[in-house]
């Protein structure tokens, strides 16, 4: 019996290499580069037409469920030409993680015609990495975007913002003022912050690791100078806190409530009046939602109308992070999805963002009526930055799960 | 003359070895029950073997690109995620307090669900208590409905404004009264929730024995005037005890590899199963991997324990075949009290949170009543919360996933379901043999592994293939997870059934499939069926088996809902009662059809 089970072993071990090395036939990566570049100059009838010629699936992945929203527009109105429809053209929502597994895999199959062509991405640290450590993502950027496109955002496409704020309760007497980040490290915040865990959130730990790097640890310096009027004891180096940014972290993260692991149910929970005076830090578009009591709420840094009137909050009233558009270098339809990716960063392509809270991009689309504009937000929030990100991910990942545990 | 002479000689002569090697060869592929046991030893030796192969190898590996933050080199060799994990200053946070929280939570869900189970089977099995079909009936009910099912209705049930959430509860709305945090949140109430949820399995086992007890022998202790408590702890207690033993390492074990309990009301409290999504999500697989090698090892450690004490079981002979009599405790004016208590605590697990669940899905703003509507179920337009989601009846996502969900719990049905009936007969067949042996042990092996390990074990053969998120893995895991459910009911159904009546049909000469379609099956088909149900209506509830394996075109209900608990709670709320309707209803109609039941054979 010992010597069948070794031969089976073997057997299978024999199995796992053919299966690994099967796995490695990588698709082509359907020269990419030179259709991006090829694109750069067509018209869109050109590239309509290019299209055409392509054959599979158009599949398209997003950490967002409004991306099924975009496709079907998209289908609607290019699908005659490019001879697309519901059976063969297809948007799913996805976590970063598994576009990551699932664009990974795909790209060691045999045959890429069921392959995703087209990503939109959350996570600028992750997208950082894969696309300085592998082949498996292209940046396309819209010839017809022109100056209507920050550099910035172009490398990779941005193709939206998303932006969390802090907003609290102000019914009842009890509510404090807030215009500092530091008070909200004080005991009078004791578990009454919601905030959905970095552990489960990857844009909540980004931008609590993005705290840590000089720009931001300088301005929470200031914040805490102005507050207190007096340097903490407890930061520099040899010291408890590297720098101002991981003692905010640290005190910060002391006064979170994590019972709700969902941003719409802390929209929902803090309405209500019982709530009064509690703090959140949540994405903006979830008071678009019917059962949140918007009257409410007070959001950080809201400028009513476009005369300055809103209490700046030191040195920032929330965080943005973006979704950011790729081509998948495996997918069969490259055209199509820099034609989705074109289609996208048209207002009609933005359509199913289009509300509050969601801002693209492209600055010749308005922002839902009430909200301030990107620029304005560049000002008062953190915005991600992927690389610096990434060169301090671990260290700080540890530091903050050590908070947590 | 001559050539008789020949034929003599040939007929002596020696046979040779190879001729010898080859008719053996041919004697033992001759019958089917050999040839099923290679097939399966085979398979299952590939199925469990090369997924933990790979999974230990991963632990060894940097298998993932957002690794190589660590300064290693992607699929270069490490003991990074070993030291990171033992020996490093995080290993208290990423992995022995969660070890400590997972192993306290199991052990005092063991003990809650042994003392809520056993007390029930005592009272319906040994005493005179009414209403004893009904509360048998409601009390298995949470074991059959998935096990956050619970879990949410414990928050939404005992939440109050000044912990959590900060917003009023069930309990609260209606009597102003508050719960301390830790009673709502944390190690305690995950503990009860899985306790409450596994009492049903410790109610079936223990009440199994307790009905089948000898009563001559609680009788004889009464003729000699012993008192009552005294004939509960030197005879009723010591009669049950391996079955006791049994149920807290199969409970211990089911918690050990619990998610959505603790992912829900589990607060800041982190256990192994949570940690391990965590890192498995965010790209650390290596060290993912490990806590699902360790899970993997606790669980083969509590079978072998379990293996041991129920080998020992021999001497607590439960069935004597001299009295058939249960003599029953008369709870005179207690009767009533108690069945009144045991209905109220069954219907708080089993009906309440159905009636939560439905009520929540149709709030607007959750918990007030005054905002009712029937948008999140069939409203064709997109709903008021601005999700994109149209009523759940009419959401495409919900049908892909409940289409997906049906084929995948059929699939895995057919093929476990099978392997059952096949792997049954053949250990029945050849049941000395060491090869039947081995079948029978590793058929059962994948019951004590973790879900989400097994889960985790499977990704990485997948990522080896090229197969990661598809459905035929899936369709894999599920099978071989709910085999072991198969394969017991499969041998039980054989070695019930005499040899003989196989022999007979040999006799006549009817070929082995048609002694299998004709003779064999259509005898035993009540067990050889329940052996397929139960993988159908277990991998209809699965989550942690599949939370890390099925994404986009392979979601599944569960994962689904997973996912929408986190963002759109109304829906949320609608698909779980969907998906408990859908599990209720199928176990209904197998009751129906088969007659079949799990609480079957305890009374009531």
């Amino acid at each position: 019996m010992r010597k069948l089970l070794s031969v089976l072993l073997a057997g299978a071990f024999i199995v796992s290499a053919a299966g690994a090395l099967s796995a490695c036939n990588r698709t082509e990566a359907s020269g990419i580069e030179k259709k991006v570049e090829a694109a750069a100059t067509m018209t869109e009838d050109e590239l309509i037409a290019e299209a055409a010629k392509e054959t599979g699936k158009f599949v398209a992945y997003g950490n967002s469920s409004r991306i099924v929203d975009a496709m079907e527009g998209f289908v609607a109105k290019y699908g005659t030409q490019l001879n697309l429809s519901s059976s063969n053209a297809a948007a799913s929502k996805q976590t970063d993680t598994e576009i990551f597994t699932l664009i990974d895999t795909e790209s060691k199959a045999s045959s890429n015609t069921q392959n995703a062509s087209m990503v939109l991405i959350q996570d600028s640290a992750s997208l950082d990495l894969y696309r300085t450590s592998t082949d498996l993502f292209y940046n396309y950027v819209p010839a017809s975007l022109g100056s209507n496109i920050s550099e910035s955002d172009k490398v990779p496409l941005a193709q939206q913002y998303i932006n969390k704020l802090f907003m609290w309760n102000n019914q009842g007497s009890d509510v404090p003022e807030f215009s500092n980040v530091w008070e909200l490290t004080e005991d009078t915040y004791k578990d009454k912050i919601f905030f959905k865990s970095p552990k489960s959130e990857q844009v909540n730990m980004n931008f609590l690791i993005m705290l840590t790097g000089e720009e931001w640890s300088g301005k929470l310096e200031d914040a805490y100078l102005a507050l207190n009027n007096t340097a903490a004891d407890d930061v520099g180096s040899g010291k408890k806190y590297e720098n101002y940014g991981y003692k905010w972290i640290s005190e910060f993260i002391a006064n979170c409530n994590f019972s709700i692991n969902s941003d719409t149910t802390m929209a929902q929970n803090l309405s209500k009046p019982e709530n009064a005076g509690r703090m959140g830090l949540f994405v903006l578009s979830k008071l678009r939602d019917d059962s949140v009591l918007t009257e409410n709420l007070q959001v950080a840094a809201w400028n009513e109308g476009s005369d300055n009137n809103y209490v700046k909050i030191e040195p920032f009233a929330g965080f943005m992070y973006a979704l950011y558009a790729q081509l998948a270098s495996h997918g069969p339809r490259p055209y199509t999805a820099m034609l989705f990716i074109n289609y996208l960063m048209t207002a009609e392509g933005f359509a199913p963002w289009a509300s509050l809270g969601g801002y693209s991009s492209n600055s010749s689309i308005p922002v839902t009526e009430g909200d301030s504009e990107l620029s304005f937000w560049r000002d008062n929030l953190v915005f991600e930055d992927g690389k610096y990100i990434i060169s301090v991910k671990t260290k700080v990942e540890d530091y903050i799960n050590g908070l947590l545990k | 003359m001559k050539k008789k002479i020949d034929n003599a000689a040939e007929e002596n002569a020696p046979i040779s070895k190879k001729r010898r090697f080859f008719n053996h060869v041919k004697r033992f592929l001759s019958n089917p029950a050999n040839i099923i046991l290679i097939v399966f030893l085979v398979i299952l030796v590939f199925m469990i073997f090369y997924p933990l192969f790979t999974l230990i190898l991963s632990t060894f590996q940097v298998s993932s690109i957002t690794e190589t933050l660590f300064g290693v080199k992607y699929g270069d060799l490490t003991g990074l995620w070993w030291y990171r994990m033992f020996a490093s200053d995080m290993s208290s946070t990423y992995f022995w307090m969660p070890l400590l929280n997972s192993i306290l939570m199991s052990l005092l869900a063991s003990v809650i669900a042994i003392l809520y189970g056993g007390v029930v089977a005592f009272f319906i099995t040994r005493t005179n208590m009414k209403g004893k079909k009904f509360i048998s009936a409601i009390f298995v009910f949470p074991y059959i409905m998935p096990s956050w099912t619970l879990a949410t209705f414990w928050q939404n049930f005992w939440q109050n404004p000044s912990i959590g959430t900060g917003t009023g509860g069930m309990l609260y709305n209606i009597t102003g009264l508050s719960v301390p945090a830790s009673w709502v949140y944390g190690l305690v109430p995950c503990a009860i929730v899985l306790g409450l949820h596994y009492a049903p399995f410790a109610y079936i086992l223990i009440g199994g024995i307790l009905r089948n007890m000898d009563a001559n022998l609680e009788e004889a202790a009464t003729i000699l005037k012993a008192s009552r408590a005294k004939i509960i702890y030197r005879i009723t207690l010591p009669i049950v005890l391996p079955a006791l033993v049994s149920t807290f390492l199969l409970v211990f074990a089911s918690s050990m590899s619990s998610y959505a309990v603790p992912k829900y009301i589990g607060g800041d409290m982190t256990v192994l199963t949570t940690y391990m999504k965590n890192f498995l999500n965010n790209g650390y697989y290596g060290q993912g991997y490990i806590m699902a090698l360790v899970m993997i090892v606790l669980g083969v450690a509590i079978l072998a324990a379990n293996q041991y004490i129920t080998g020992k079981r021999k001497s607590f002979t439960t069935v004597s075949g001299k009295s058939g009599q249960v003599s029953y405790i008369n709870l005179h004016k207690a009767n009533y009290v108690v069945a009144t208590i045991l209905t109220i605590l069954s219907l708080f697990c089993a009906v309440l949170p159905l009636i939560t669940f439905a009520l929540e899905s149709c709030c607007v703003i959750p918990g007030d009543y005054s905002t009712l509507t029937l948008e999140y179920w069939i409203s064709r337009e997109q709903v008021g919360t601005g999700n994109g989601l149209v009523g759940i009846l009419f959401e495409k996502q919900v049908w892909q996933a409940f289409g997906n969900s049906i084929l995948l719990a059929f699939l895995c049905a057919i093929i476990a379901g099978s392997s059952g009936v096949l792997i049954g007969y053949a250990v029945a067949r050849k049941r000395a043999t060491r090869m039947a042996r081995s079948v029978d042990s590793l058929a059962f092996l994948p019951y004590l592994m973790p879900s989400m390990a097994l889960g985790a074990a499977f990704l990485t053969m997948a990522f080896t293939f090229g197969l990661a998120k598809s459905f035929i893995v899936l369709v894999l895991v599920g099978s071989l997870k709910y085999l072991p459910f198969a394969s017991r009911s499969g041998i039980n159904a054989m070695l019930q059934l005499s040899g003989e009546i196989e022999e007979a049909a040999i006799i006549v000469g009817v070929p082995w499939w048609k002694r299998m379609v004709r003779v064999i099956f259509p005898i035993q088909k009540s067990t050889f069926i329940s052996g397929y149900l139960l993988p159908f209506t277990s991998c209809m509830r699965e989550l942690s088996l599949f939370v890390l394996l099925s994404a986009g075109s392979t979601t599944l209900l569960a994962t689904l809902l997973d996912n929408w608990s986190q963002w759109w709670p109304q829906s949320a709320n609608a698909l779980n009662l969907l998906i408990i309707v859908t599990v209720l209803v199928i176990n209904f109609a197998v009751n129906k059809l088969t007659g079949a039941s799990i609480d079957k054979g305890v009374g009531g």
